[in-house]
């Protein structure tokens, strides 16, 4: 056993290997085999583990012993970190599979380098939710921002991809420094860095170091999940393509954050205002972006604010301790995330990569298979019944709302009016992409091509996952709990207990978000409230919006343009002046004095000869002078 | 100079004073350097040099025989065998630069000029 849970690291690394160091440029059929092949070999792995019910703390070598600091080489397997490789391995290896299609035109180079970074991203995700130590999770989290500056930046010859590529960069190091500090402040602490040590000695602790290490791994988590202020990030890693958005930016990166949290539960049942402000950012976060999406244009860019605005959900619920209510919606945030950003991924393919909505329309009539699973897909994001986003979702609202707290009822109600705007801006994104007559400028009139077998199988499984996989916990209606049973000798038992209005509550947000989906069909496909109308009247709110809230500006006058300015001073004064300026001297001497040295070389043997002379006299003349004297 | 002092040498039943062959041998090489210097043939140049080294070769027997030191002539010797060595490489460098041009100034090899 402890064999097949190192197997689960150790196959996406050597796919990852193989296709990046022995088949490049080598054969595209063994790149297409190998790279999504050891994803599906992982995920056997995983069930075998699940099916012989392992929960065991694997160690299989000391890793860095100094002193007292002493590092263990662990894989912890239970509950949740299986839960947590089922689906980076199941859903990873169906977004991996569409990858051999999608990725297609890329030339053989590239190819192999695409299935390596994948394979690569998720080895890394792999070792942050198996290690069962501070030490070992940040190598994961480190590996995991590492791969995907990889991927966004794929098609590096485009500037735009690049810069996206070191913005998420840059912000995941924030995060990561963060992490660090709080793994840091837990071992100064507590001298212990493994889970299972680490954990029993939080709850009987000092209240400041547990607040302390609680806000530091925050710091880690948000930038990972892309919350609140560190998001920026997420929507410009649209650049990457289409299977990275699926696999990183909304199935399995961003929710590290989340299961972070879920992670270190302890650390945060111990720390009340660390714990309270992954709530709320969480809550504010959803809010914030969704309204951004209402006014985005781009297909991507509209699925990444949802995608910021669902995570936001499951830091709301992880924040108010409902931790298996989070994991339940990141299990179906991402099904349904996934199966959006693949199917629009084919209608992108199909379009020759125009990303921009206002160009789609008339996609039912051209693209009906890829149209049904959207829409699948579009119904679970604005949790309408009975899609798997309305049970995880209506779970998250109805742990917050029975929470009965000033905290609950405030995320509550935050929740509440995302949860409509949800269903409103999905609603656009479903009439004016798919359903509307086709816009006259869309690149390809008709002969639309529908995505081949291997493009469109791993979207249709999802889109079954997608609809039947609220049966997983049909909680929201008093039904069973799976999710919550199978996470429960981890997580523990769900301290909070239904209240009889929170059906009421529901009930009201189904209703609302029926409403909103529908009434989005009046905006752009009938033009009773016209979106031009709504914009005259409104323009400083549509121009704020527009902007995301001035955060990229606020960002660029605050931090990049006085860097930029810096580095600019650095390398005029430091740079071309003193470093340069010396090496460019030393040159300079030495070229001046070999060109004054060169004149005695005149190439004339006499001159040579009579130099030569000269010294033998004058030698001698010394010698007679010296045996005189 | 006191190196000179009262020392003759026999040379076929007579003494003669050892300075005579020292400044024959000065004779010798202050001519064989200025061939060296102003002549522009090289092969008169590589004689010249040869000039050099038996004047040379000149001192180191006469004051072998003064010394009544046999080390001296045999230093001569090997003298002798360098220089033919050298006359060897020499000339074999001028064959070779003979075969490439025809070379009547030595001025005209002065491609090394820095």
């Amino acid at each position: 056993m402890s064999v097949l849970a190192l197997a689960i690291l150790l196959l996406p690394a050597a796919g990852a290997i193989f296709l990046g160091v022995f088949n490049w440029r080598g054969s595209r059929l063994l790149t297409a085999l190998v790279g999504p092949g050891v994803v599906w070999a992982a995920f056997v792995c995983v069930l075998v583990l699940l099916g012989a019910n392992v929960t065991q703390d694997f160690t299989y070598w000391t890793w860095i012993q100094v002193g007292s600091f002493n590092v263990p080489f662990d894989i912890l397997i239970d509950h949740l970190s299986l839960f947590m490789c089922l689906v980076i391995t199941g859903v990873g290896g169906l977004i991996v599979t569409y990858a051999v299609g999608y990725m297609e035109h890329e030339d053989d180079a590239s190819y192999a380098r695409f299935f390596c970074y994948m394979d690569l991203f998720v080895l890394s995700m792999l070792i942050l939710v198996l290690a069962g130590n501070t030490v070992f999770l940040i190598v994961g989290w480190a590996g995991v921002g590492l791969s995907s500056y990889l991927l966004i930046g794929f098609w590096y010859w485009r500037r735009s991809a690049v810069l996206a590529a070191r913005k998420a960069f840059v912000m995941n190091v924030i995060g990561d420094v963060g992490m660090i500090l709080g793994a840091f402040v837990l071992f100064v602490n507590f001298h212990q860095v493994t889970y299972l040590t680490l954990f029993p000695a939080l709850p009987h602790s000092d209240g400041g170091a547990v607040e302390l290490a609680a806000f530091l791994l925050l710091v880690g988590a948000i930038a990972k999940s892309a919350q609140l202020p560190l998001h920026t990030w997420l929507p410009d890693a649209m650049e990457g393509p289409t299977p990275v958005s699926a696999l990183i930016h909304a199935a399995t990166m961003v929710t590290a954050g989340v299961y972070l949290v879920a992670r270190f539960h302890p650390l945060y049942d111990a720390a009340t205002y660390a714990h309270a402000a992954v709530a709320i950012i969480g809550a504010v976060t959803a809010l914030f972006a969704a309204s951004i999406a209402l006014v985005q244009t781009d297909i991507k860019r509209v699925l990444a604010y949802s995608t910021m605005s669902q995570i936001g959900y499951m830091f709301l619920a992880v924040g108010i301790g409902a931790y298996s209510a989070g994991l339940f919606h990141l299990l179906s945030h991402a099904f349904f995330k996934a199966l959006l950003f693949m199917a629009a991924g084919n209608v992108i393919h199909a379009l020759h990569d125009d990303q921009d909505m206002r160009h789609y329309g008339g996609l039912w009539n051209d693209m009906r298979r890829t149209s049904v699973t959207f829409l699948a897909g579009s119904l679970s994001l604005a949790g309408i019944i009975p899609f798997v986003g309305f049970f995880s979702k209506e779970n998250v609202l109805g742990e917050a709302f029975s929470r009965g707290d000033g905290l609950g009822y405030g995320v509550w109600f935050i929740g509440f009016v995302t949860a409509v705007l949800t269903a409103f801006y999905t609603g656009r994104m479903w009439w004016l992409a798919f359903w509307r007559p086709a816009s006259a400028e869309r690149p390809v009139k008709e002969h639309l091509h529908e995505a081949p077998a291997v493009m469109f199988i791993p979207v249709a499984l999802l889109a079954v996952l997608t609809t039947v996989g609220g049966l997983l916990q049909v909680k929201a209606l008093g039904g069973w709990a799976l999710v919550d049973q199978f996470l429960k000798p981890v997580l523990g038992e769900e301290r909070i207990n239904t209240v009889a209005l929170e059906y009421l509550a529901t009930f009201l947000t189904l209703l609302l978000s029926v409403l909103a989906f529908g009434a989005a069909y009046n905006f752009w496909i009938r033009g009773v409230w016209s979106p031009a109308r709504w914009r005259t009247r409104y323009p400083r709110a549509a121009t704020v919006l527009e902007h995301k809230y001035y955060f990229d500006e606020l960002y660029d006058w605050a931090f990049v343009r006085p860097l930029d300015r810096l580095a600019g001073a650095t390398e005029r004064l430091g740079d071309r002046s003193l470093i340069d300026g010396a090496v460019t001297e030393v040159g300079a001497v030495t070229e001046s004095g070999a060109g004054t040295l060169a004149l005695t070389q005149t190439g004339y043997l006499r001159t040579y000869v009579l130099v030569f002379v000269a010294g033998a006299v004058i030698a001698g003349a010394l010698l007679l002078w010296r045996a005189q004297g | 100079m006191r190196f000179l002092d009262a020392s003759t040498i026999q040379v076929g039943g007579e003494q003669l004073d050892v300075s005579w062959f020292l400044l024959l041998a000065a004779a010798l090489f202050v001519l064989g350097a200025i061939g060296v210097l102003i002549r522009r043939n090289p092969l008169v140049m590589l004689i010249c040099v040869e000039l050099m080294l038996n004047a040379v070769n000149l001192t180191l027997v006469a004051f072998s025989r003064q010394l009544n030191n046999r080390e001296g002539q045999l230093f001569a010797l090997m003298t002798m065998t360098v220089a033919a060595a050298e006359a060897v490489v020499g000339l074999a460098i001028l064959v070779d630069i003979f075969r490439v041009r025809d070379l009547e100034d030595i001025d005209e090899l002065s491609e090394l000029k820095g």
